[in-house]
Order: structure tokens, then C-alpha cells, then sequence
């Protein structure tokens, strides 16, 4: 079998390409009883003394590397910073490997990298370590980043620990990042106000965690968005979940270009929301200091956990409809 | 002297076959017992050689109307116990895990009927007058055996004088499990929806004053509610239909025998389905006169589903009126309802009145429907008078298999030795509510078949189906292997299992939707079935499903997709001619259509039938599934005349964007629309068969068949029968198992029979 774009896709089939070919070979996946690469959650830690070093690496490539909103440089800073951050850790440290194609503009590396720096600052991270590669065999630039943030022992926030009754709550607008670029890479051109979403959420939760809100899971919507999220983590709590149609934050306008286009707003991408589980009575403040917040704006809670099914539901104005794990483009089932 | 025990499996239960023979024992001077084993009965009888041997054949020959015996085990005893009188001995629960059966529902019968119109009679106007060959079955009951404590009659216990007949081997009501009257039995009541009203009898005349005004009543009935109006005049029926949010859909409808013909072209088969017990609804061509007694809203198609009345209390609703609109209680693509509480509340706001009763419905069961093409009824829906009858196939099996369907028209089944036990009709599991129906109704035929081990669980090879995750699921929790078939191929098997036949044969598996194994949608496929194999040798075109499943709702997405590839630009003026779609909606149609973003591709009939329907003007918004072709048809069907037409076809491929090309091309001529639609329907029928047959004589092969929700269209399937007839084979059509979605379960069933695996992701 070839690796098809479907592997890279997020969703159920990049899923078992991960359990069944990648896990299943490496033998040595965790340090000190710390939170290892089984867990396969945002990020791992390392268990010294009384903290635990949080620790990941994301790779980005991604077409065009400047889209309204950003470029592949914000997005690498804050797709890692952004892991860290939803496992509860501060954020301290990245790591910059660059992977450029021969005959890559110079001016546009430095625009990358001043991007990176101007990411950097608003998160308070620091690149402290870094590699260049320049290679024939890419067809565009690839930046990876590592990053390694701090938690105090035992404090980190799984994506498996959803709780019954627990409020899902969403720090914004889905959909606008995978359909920027969606529209940028096939040149559209009509007027738009649709952005990138992609931005470093590590100081709005540091509110959020510093306010003492008691929060039980917690995710960024990446790949597979709001759909991929929630199923994700209601699979590893082993646990329902139930979100409601009309309280889920979406702007007009990715609305009404995905009513025509025949896309699922929750499987869309972002890179600048998290979703949160988060204790009943909690709920309100955490939605309150989310708001705030300008990245948090538009928070709702959308949801609940519970106990009387699997899965993710969606309550909608014609019925109760289940919100699969998406699996890559969409395929037609309605007859 | 001698003495034998006979085991009597088949239809044995709530049929009257215990009464039956105590009285053919009794005739034949023997002495003994008969008992219920849950899954089978069990006789032994003592006497003359002579007298056995006439009793065996009384048992053969002059068995009781609704039941059926598949298998007789007799074997002759020796002990020194006997008997001194024949007796009925209390069930007792098999410990066998062998097949049981559970009746379909019956309707009430000429005997139960004439009592209720008897003024001197005790049961007079009593609406839940049953007896041992009539009344509910499947619908009531809640395990095995079916005696009455396991039904919901065991809510209501037999006063004495039902008692006195229920004990009595000579009377028609000897162990009668629903047997009751209008002491001890279930009750009417008529609520407005708030508080009720009237009680009883006068709630049935009251409930009938407020269908003549016109109003909208909830009727809770024998496996579910019906929402029901007068036929005859506008207003009711447009209100029924806003408030069910069903623009267009047909509405079946109830009417008395007498007045069928009426309005409907009736042949023999079709009557004598409409008055057979099981008493489906009958897809009938409407009749010259029709309109003098329908409102048009009723159904907008040339024909109309007629059932007939089959509960008491639907005989006692008809007095001024010929006929009801009778539509299943349910909002679109949820399970109907069938719980008062649940009935009061979401029909809340959609009937006027609630009329109710107070015994409880326990399986859910909606009305079957059938329609008569290509000289054989076929069922649309199989369900209650049907369900949970097992439909036999002369194929070898030793596992028991799991089979859970597709995804629209949902049904499971379960398959042993060579039994395929269908449940009854699920509906669309894409929603919740009915996903949760369809993994109720599994646990329900389980247990009525008393089945505690799975050795197969099948599904279909769409990743995103509902029923798939099931499948995984149920195999996991019975340690049993899974197994996937391809949604044609199983229509396929569906086919040649219902017709028992298994030699070669090409099948055109034609529908809307289905995955293909190249990841592709599917649903103009010609197969080749071969050695107990099948393969794809022909197929429609590949075209560009413009935004998904969004192409399938606005079927005009589909004709400027197959046009586009025709004429390019001038594709985009020509739709904005309909004023359906706004310039920034074709501006980024056109967007999505050149940058092929969410267009996956697809071979379906439905689609190309759909794009007609849309370049007619007939449908532009699908409210239902399938409208868009369905509603196609009878525009068709006013084109009187002889069509010889030259498909085009390359590399076994029918050409569709020359079927749309010259449909366009027509319209433009001023052709009619009826001759275009015509045009169309042979144009597919006519391409395929081609096909078929070309593959036919390259293999020898000399039946060819046709299967898929395409194939309910008269116009399509009677040309390919006639094609077929013509050039000299044999056609093999359905009749046992739905041909669309409904059949999957049952082919998917034989597909892990046959042993014929489908590799997931092509
Ligand atoms: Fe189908
Ligand atoms: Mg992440
Ligand atoms: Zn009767
Ligand atoms: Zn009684």
C-alpha cells in the first residue's frame, strides 16, 4: 500500500496509519512514568522533582505559505506553542529546523522568520536551538519546531480526563483557517473578509488556569477540527458527548461558502481555537475570562458530556445527528 | 397401541396451531399433550397406528391459514407412561438455541369483523376484537414464547367470560394471546392534546366528527401512530403537510374496499394483496377519476398508495368519507412514534387531536409497502405483516450471520442455516434517533430468534455509515469476524438470493448512492456474476458530484456539472435561465466546479436521472429521497409512442454527458418535455442493457437482471425485461426482498455466504 493524501488528512485514517505503523515499531515511548507518545495527546512530559518538562514537536508545510491572516512561520510558532499550552504547561522554548527547497526566495525567508519572531514575542517563547537544511528534493519549505514548556508535577491536562456533566466549551470561530488557505491555494477571488484563525492561545488559558477554573480536558482544533476534537477526546474519556448546532461559534460568512461548497464547518481546520471540558460549575467564569480575552471573544459553550451515549451528538433543529471522526474529504451517503 | 412424538417447527405460534390439534387429536381418537417449546412445538400422541397416521395427515394438509410448517420430526416412543385424555400443556422454555418465529401481524378477520357489527354481540364496536387467526403479533410481543404474558396484552388480564374462551379447546379464541373485550381489554381515548376528551366509543365517533370537519388526528394504531386527514379537500392536507415539513412527499392513504376502484386502476395481483391479511400499502395507478375525490396535494405522481383497513378500529373510523391520508407519525427521518407520552408530545403542534389507546405497542413497526412492475410486486418497504417472517434460500450455511444494511431504508437481519430473518423497515440511520431503532431492532430479532452467538457480522464498505461502526462494534462484542461487501455487489446478491438463483448471470445495480472499491460513489454498475463471483464490467460515466451530497439536494448542481463538461461556460448562462441560484452562489459554483473542490465522482443513475428532472424544470430541491427521478417518471409516462435511440458507449462506459447533451439539445428544439423524459429513461435502460449483454455473449452467459432503487421505475425496468425477453434470456427480478436499500441487509447476508470479500479501500 502508498501513503495516500488521505494519511495526512487527520481523521480516522492518519489515526490507524500512526497506531498500526508507527506505534506499533517503537518499543521505548515514555521517561520517568511521564506522559508518553501512546497517550498520543498534544504533547509528553518528563516527571523531574516537582515539575514535568511538556514536550512536542509539529512539522508544517502548508500551500500557500503566506494566506490572509499568516504564514507558515506563525504557524509554526503557535501550532507548538499551542500544543504545550493545552496540556496546561507554560510554554518556555522552541526549537527551529528549516527545510528549504533550492531556489527559494531569500525575501521571502525573511519575511517567514520575521513572522516567527513577532509569534514568538506574543506568546514569550523563545527559539533557542536550530537547524537549516537546503535540499532539491522538497517542493516548498518545511519548518519544524519543537517546544518545551514547564507544569507542575501532576498537573497536566490530559484530552482523556472528560468528566460527566462537564461543560464543552469552544474559545471561538471554526472553520476560518482551513478555509482561508482552502481559498487562497485555489485563487479565489471575490472579496472575502475570511482569515486565519492561527494564533498562540498559551497566555489566554494562562488566565484561565491562573482564575483556578477547574478544567478536566483540553485540546486545540487542528486537522479534522471541531469534529475531530471532540471525538477524540470523548474516545479516550470513554465518554459521550453532546453539543448543540446553534451554539457553536461560526462567522456568517464560513457559513454560508461552506452551505455552497458542500463542506462540514466541524471537520474544518484551525490553528488559534481550543476546546475545553471543563467542571459544571465552572463553566460560566471560564467562558467569562475566555471573553476577555481578544483571541476568546467569541467562546461558547456548546455542550456537555454525558453518560447516555458514545461518541459525539449533535442536537440540530431536525433531529439528533451523530458528528463522526472525519475521515479526510467527505464522500456523498445521502441517496 | 402406540405412541410418537412429533416436533413441528416453522409458523406454529399465536397462529391457533395448538387448538388445532387438540381438535384433530381429539378427531382421531387419541390421547396426549401439545406444547409450546418457544421455538417449536411439541407433540406426543398415543393411540392406533391408524388413527396417528390420519392425525399426521390432518396436521400436513388442513393446518390453520397462517401457519406454516417447515420441518416435522417424528420418531416413535417406547415407555409404559399414558395418557387419558389429550391435553394443552403450558409453554415452557427451549433450551435448544434452534430457529423460533415470532407471526407477523394479522389483520382482523371476516369472523372478529362480523362481531363487531353485531349490536347483540358483547364485542360490539370494540376496536381491539381479535382471535386465535387475527390481530397483532410481532408488534405486541416481547420475548419467547409467544404466550400472553410475554406480549402487552399481559397489561390487561381476561375477565371470565374471555377467560371461559380463552380455556376452551373448541372455541376460536382458545388460547387467543390478544384475545379481549370491552371489560378486560385496552381503551380508547380521544385527548386534544391537553386533556381527554371523550373515552371509549364515543372517542371513535368523535374522533370521525373531527376527520369529516377536517381536521388532523395522531392515531395510535397496531405498530405505530398515523397522522390522518380527509382526502377530499385542500386545506387539511396542505396543513398536514406544513406541519410534518413535507412539501411533496405522497401520502398513503386508508380506504374501504368497496371504494378502491374508485379512483385506482386495481389488477388481480394488486387486489389481491390489498386484501391480504398482511394488508401493505399498495402503490396503484391512479384512475380517470381520480380527481373527484382527492384533493392534488395527496400525491403529485400518477399513482397512489392505497392500504386498506386492518385494525378494528380502522373500520370504525370510515362513515361519510371514501378514504384518509394515513402517514406514518414521524418528522422526517426519525423512527414514527409510538408512546402516548411521546405521541403528545412530538406531534405536539402537528395533529389537532390525539386518538390513543392505552395498550402499549412494544416493536415499532411501520406500514409495508409494495408496487406492482415488470409483472411482479415488489416491495418498497417490508415490514409489518412481513417482519419477522424469514425468507428462505436454497444456499448451505452452518454460521450465524449478522447482517446490519446500509444506511437510508435501514433494515438488519439475521441469518441461520438457511433462514434470513429481516427486521422490520428502520429508516435513515444517519440520524441518531434511528441509528439507536436500528441497534434495538438487532437485540430484538436476536432475541426472537433466540440466537446467543454470532459467528459474521457484515456491513457495507462505506467508512462513514452508521450502521458500519455497529458492525464493529457488535463484532467485537460477540468475538465475531467482520466482513464488507460492496454496496452493488450486494444489491447483486440480494437479487439472486431472493430468486434462488446462483448460476452465472450479468445484474445492472442501479441506484443513488453506494462506495465503490475504487473509493469512488457508484450506482450505474453493470456486474458480472461468475463462479460464485462478481465483478464490475460496465458502468455510467464518471461524473462530478458538485458539492457532495449537496448535488443529491439541488439537483441542478448536477446538470450544470454534466453540462459544463458538454458546453463549458455557456453551461453557467444556461442555468442562470432557472433563477434558482444567486450570482455569488454560481460564482463560486463555477469556483468549485473548475478547481473540482468537494466534486467527487460518481458512476449513479440517481444523479443522471436527477439532472433530467432539473433541466425539465420538474424538481430542484430533493424533499425526499429519490424525488427528483421519481417525480421524472410519470412525465415520462405520458410519452405515447416507439423511441429507437443509439446510446453511446465506449470501453463498456455509457456515455451520460450525451444523454444530458441531447436532452438539453432537445429542450432547446422544443421538444416536449414528456418525449425528453422518455428519452431519458431509455437512454439509461437501453445503454446498460447493451452493456450487458455485450458481456452476456462474450461469457455465454443467458440471464440478465436488474436490481437497486432504479429499478421500482416501471419505464427502466420494463425496457431492460423486454430487452432482455427479446434477445432471448432470462430476467431475474425481485420479489421477496425490497429491491433498494431495504434488500442489503438480506445480500449482504448471501455476499458472506458465497464468500465473496470486498477489500475495504479498494
Ligand atoms: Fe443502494
Ligand atoms: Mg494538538
Ligand atoms: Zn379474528
Ligand atoms: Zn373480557
Amino acid at each position: 500500500m502508498k501513503i495516500t493524501r488521505m494519511h495526512g488528512a487527520g481523521g480516522k485514517v492518519m489515526q490507524e496509519l500512526i497506531k498500526d505503523v508507527i506505534l506499533k515499531n517503537l518499543e521505548i515511548t515514555s521517561v520517568n512514568g511521564g506522559i508518553g507518545l501512546e497517550s498520543l495527546d498534544d504533547s509528553s512530559t518528563i516527571p523531574i522533582g516537582d515539575k514535568e518538562i511538556v514536550f512536542t514537536v509539529d512539522g508544517h508545510t502548508v500551500k500557500p505559505i503566506f494566506f490572509p491572516g499568516g504564514d507558515i512561520g506563525r504557524l509554526a510558532v503557535s501550532g507548538t506553542v499551542n500544543d504545550l499550552a493545552v496540556m496546561g504547561a507554560k510554554p518556555l522554548a522552541l526549537s527551529l529546523s528549516l527545510i528549504i527547497p533550492e531556489g527559494f526566495n531569500l525575501e521571502d525567508l525573511e519575511k517567514i522568520i520575521k513572522s516567527i519572531n513577532e509569534t514568538c514575542k506574543e506568546a514569550e517563547v523563545a527559539i533557542i536551538t536550530g537547524d537549516t537544511k537546503v535540499s532539491d528534493g522538497v517542493d516548498d519549505i518545511i519548518i519544524s519546531t519543537a517546544g518545551v514548556g514547564v507544569v507542575d508535577r501532576g498537573k497536566a491536562i490530559r484530552d482523556c480526563n472528560v468528566q460527566e456533566g462537564d461543560a464543552i466549551i469552544v474559545s471561538g470561530n471554526i472553520g476560518e483557517h482551513g478555509l482561508a488557505i482552502l481559498l487562497s491555494r485555489e485563487g479565489f477571488d471575490f472579496e472575502t473578509n475570511i482569515k486565519s484563525d492561527v494564533a498562540p492561545v498559551n497566555k489566554m488559558i494562562e488566565r484561565v488556569l491562573e482564575e483556578g477554573i477547574e478544567i478536566h480536558a483540553m485540546k486545540d482544533l487542528t486537522r479534522g477540527g471541531l469534529a475531530d476534537a471532540l471525538n477524540e477526546m470523548a474516545e479516550k474519556s470513554n465518554i459521550g458527548i453532546t453539543i448543540f448546532e446553534d451554539k457553536i461559534p461560526i462567522s456568517d460568512e464560513v457559513q454560508s461558502i461552506c452551505d455552497i461548497l458542500g463542506l462540514d464547518p466541524l471537520t474544518i481546520a484551525n490553528e488559534g481555537k481550543v476546546v475545553i471540558a471543563v467542571k459544571k460549575e465552572d463553566a460560566e467564569r471560564c467562558l467569562d475570562i475566555l471573553r476577555e480575552h481578544p483571541l476568546g471573544k467569541n467562546a461558547e459553550i456548546i455542550g456537555y458530556a454525558t453518560k447516555e451515549h458514545k461518541g459525539v451528538v449533535m442536537e440540530t433543529i431536525v433531529g439528533r445527528r451523530i458528528v463522526d471522526m472525519p475521515i479526510g474529504d467527505p464522500i456523498p451517503r445521502v441517496c | 397401541m402406540m405412541k410418537v412424538r412429533i416436533k413441528v417447527k416453522g409458523i406454529v405460534q399465536g397462529v391457533g396451531f395448538r387448538p388445532f390439534v387438540y381438535r384433530i387429536a381429539k378427531k382421531n381418537n387419541l390421547k396426549g399433550f401439545v406444547k409450546n417449546m418457544g421455538n417449536y412445538v411439541e407433540i406426543v400422541v398415543e393411540g392406533k397406528k391408524e388413527d396417528i397416521e390420519n392425525f399426521i395427515k390432518d396436521l400436513k394438509n388442513k393446518k390453520p391459514p397462517l401457519s406454516r410448517i417447515d420441518k416435522l420430526d417424528i420418531e416413535e416412543i417406547n415407555d409404559n407412561l399414558s395418557f387419558d385424555d389429550f391435553y394443552i400443556i403450558k409453554s415452557e422454555d427451549s433450551r435448544e438455541e434452534e430457529e423460533g418465529t415470532i407471526p407477523a401481524d394479522v389483520a382482523i378477520c371476516d369472523d372478529c369483523l362480523k362481531e363487531m357489527f353485531d349490536k347483540n354481540d358483547r364485542r360490539y364496536r370494540y376496536p381491539f376484537t381479535a382471535c386465535t387467526t387475527c390481530g397483532p403479533r410481532f408488534t405486541i410481543v416481547e420475548k419467547l414464547p409467544y404466550d400472553r404474558e410475554n406480549t402487552s396484552m399481559r397489561d390487561f388480564p381476561l375477565c371470565e367470560k374471555c377467560l371461559e374462551e380463552y380455556k376452551n379447546p373448541l372455541d376460536r379464541r382458545f388460547h387467543a394471546q390478544a384475545t379481549c373485550c370491552p371489560v378486560c381489554g385496552p381503551k380508547v381515548f380521544l385527548s386534544d392534546g391537553k386533556e381527554v376528551i371523550a373515552e371509549k366509543d364515543e372517542a371513535i365517533k368523535e374522533a370521525v366528527k373531527l376527520l369529516e370537519e377536517g381536521k388532523i388526528l395522531a392515531i395510535k394504531g397496531i405498530g405505530g401512530t398515523h397522522l390522518a386527514c380527509k382526502v377530499s379537500e385542500n386545506e387539511p392536507v396542505l396543513n398536514l403537510r406544513k406541519r410534518l415539513g413535507r412539501p411533496t412527499q405522497p401520502f398513503a392513504v386508508m380506504s374501504k374496499r368497496d371504494y378502491v376502484d374508485l379512483f385506482a386502476e386495481v389488477d388481480e395481483d394488486e387486489r389481491n394483496m390489498l386484501l391480504s391479511l398482511r394488508r401493505p400499502i399498495v402503490v396503484l395507478k391512479k384512475s380517470e377519476n381520480y380527481d373527484k375525490y382527492f384533493s392534488k396535494y395527496v400525491s403529485n405522481l400518477d399513482t397512489i398508495g392505497v392500504m386498506l383497513p386492518y385494525s378494528g378500529l380502522h373500520y370504525l373510523l370510515f362513515d361519510k368519507e371514501i378514504a384518509y391520508v394515513m402517514t406514518s407519525a414521524n418528522l422526517p427521518g426519525l423512527p414514527m412514534v409510538k408512546d402516548n407520552d411521546e405521541i403528545l408530545k412530538k406531534l405536539d403542534g402537528i395533529a389537532d387531536y390525539f386518538l390513543l389507546h392505552n395498550r402499549r405497542i412494544v416493536n415499532r413497526c411501520d406500514d409495508s409497502v409494495v408496487k406492482k412492475v415488470a409483472n411482479r410486486l415488489v416491495f418498497l418497504r417490508r415490514s409489518r405483516g412481513f417482519a419477522p417472517e424469514p425468507i428462505k434460500v436454497d444456499v448451505e450455511n452452518d454460521k450465524n450471520i449478522l447482517c446490519v444494511g446500509a444506511e437510508l431504508n435501514s433494515t438488519a437481519c439475521i441469518v441461520k442455516k438457511n433462514k434470513f430473518y429481516l427486521t422490520q423497515y428502520i429508516g435513515n440511520t444517519s440520524k441518531y434517533e434511528t441509528f439507536c431503532y436500528l441497534r434495538d431492532a438487532i437485540n430484538n430479532i436476536l432475541r426472537l430468534t433466540n440466537t446467543n452467538k454470532i459467528d459474521a457480522v457484515v456491513c457495507d464498505l462505506h467508512p462513514q455509515f452508521n450502521s458500519t461502526k455497529l458492525a464493529e462494534e457488535l463484532a467485537d462484542k460477540f468475538g465475531a469476524e467482520i466482513f464488507r461487501v460492496q454496496h452493488h455487489f450486494a444489491h447483486a446478491y440480494s437479487l439472486l438470493g431472493d430468486n434462488n438463483y446462483f448460476d452465472d448471470a450479468v445484474v445492472l445495480s442501479l441506484d443513488g448512492v453506494g462506495y465503490g472499491l475504487d473509493g469512488n460513489i457508484w450506482g450505474g454498475e453493470v456486474l458480472l456474476f461468475k463462479d460464485g463471483k462478481i465483478e464490475r464490467v460496465g458502468h455510467l460515466e464518471e461524473q462530478y458530484q458538485l458539492g457532495g451530497d449537496l448535488a443529491t439536494k439541488y439537483p441542478l448542481r448536477m446538470l450544470l456539472s454534466i453540462l459544463y463538461k458538454a458546453i463549458g461556460e455557456e453551461a453557467f448562462d444556461f442555468i442562470k435561465k432557472y433563477n434558482f441560484f444567486s450570482e455569488k452562489e454560481l460564482a463560486l459554483l463555477k469556483f468549485q466546479l473548475e478547481k473540482k473542490l468537494n466534486c467527487p465522482i460518481t458512476t449513479s443513475t440517481g444523479r443522471v436521472l436527477d439532472a433530467v428532472s432539473a433541466l425539465l424544470g420538474i424538481c430542484f430541491e430533493k424533499t425526499y429521497d429519490g424525488e427528483p427521478s421519481i417525480r421524472l417518471e410519470p412525465e415520462a409516462n405520458k410519452f405515447k409512442g416507439n423511441m429507437e435511440i443509439e446510446p453511446k458507449i465506449k470501453n463498456n462506459i455509457l456515455d451520460t454527458t450525451e444523454l444530458i447533451y441531447k436532452s438539453y439539445e432537445m429542450l432547446l428544439n422544443d421538444e416536449s418535455k414528456e418525449k425528453i423524459a422518455y428519452f431519458a429513461h431509455i437512454y439509461i435502460a437501453d445503454g446498460l442493457f447493451e452493456i450487458a449483454k455485450k458481456m452476456a455473449d462474450r461469457t455465454g452467459i443467458n440471464a440478465v437482471g436488474i436490481t437497486g432503487g432504479v429499478s421500482y421505475n416501471r419505464i427502466i425496468t420494463e425496457r431492460v425485461m423486454n430487452n432482455a425477453k427479446r434477445e432471448g434470456f432470462d430476467f431475474i427480478y425481485h420479489n421477496r426482498v425490497p429491491n433498494g436499500d431495504g434488500g442489503i441487509c438480506f445480500g449482504q447476508g448471501i455476499a458472506y455466504i458465497l464468500k465473496n470479500r470486498a477489500e475495504p479501500y479498494g
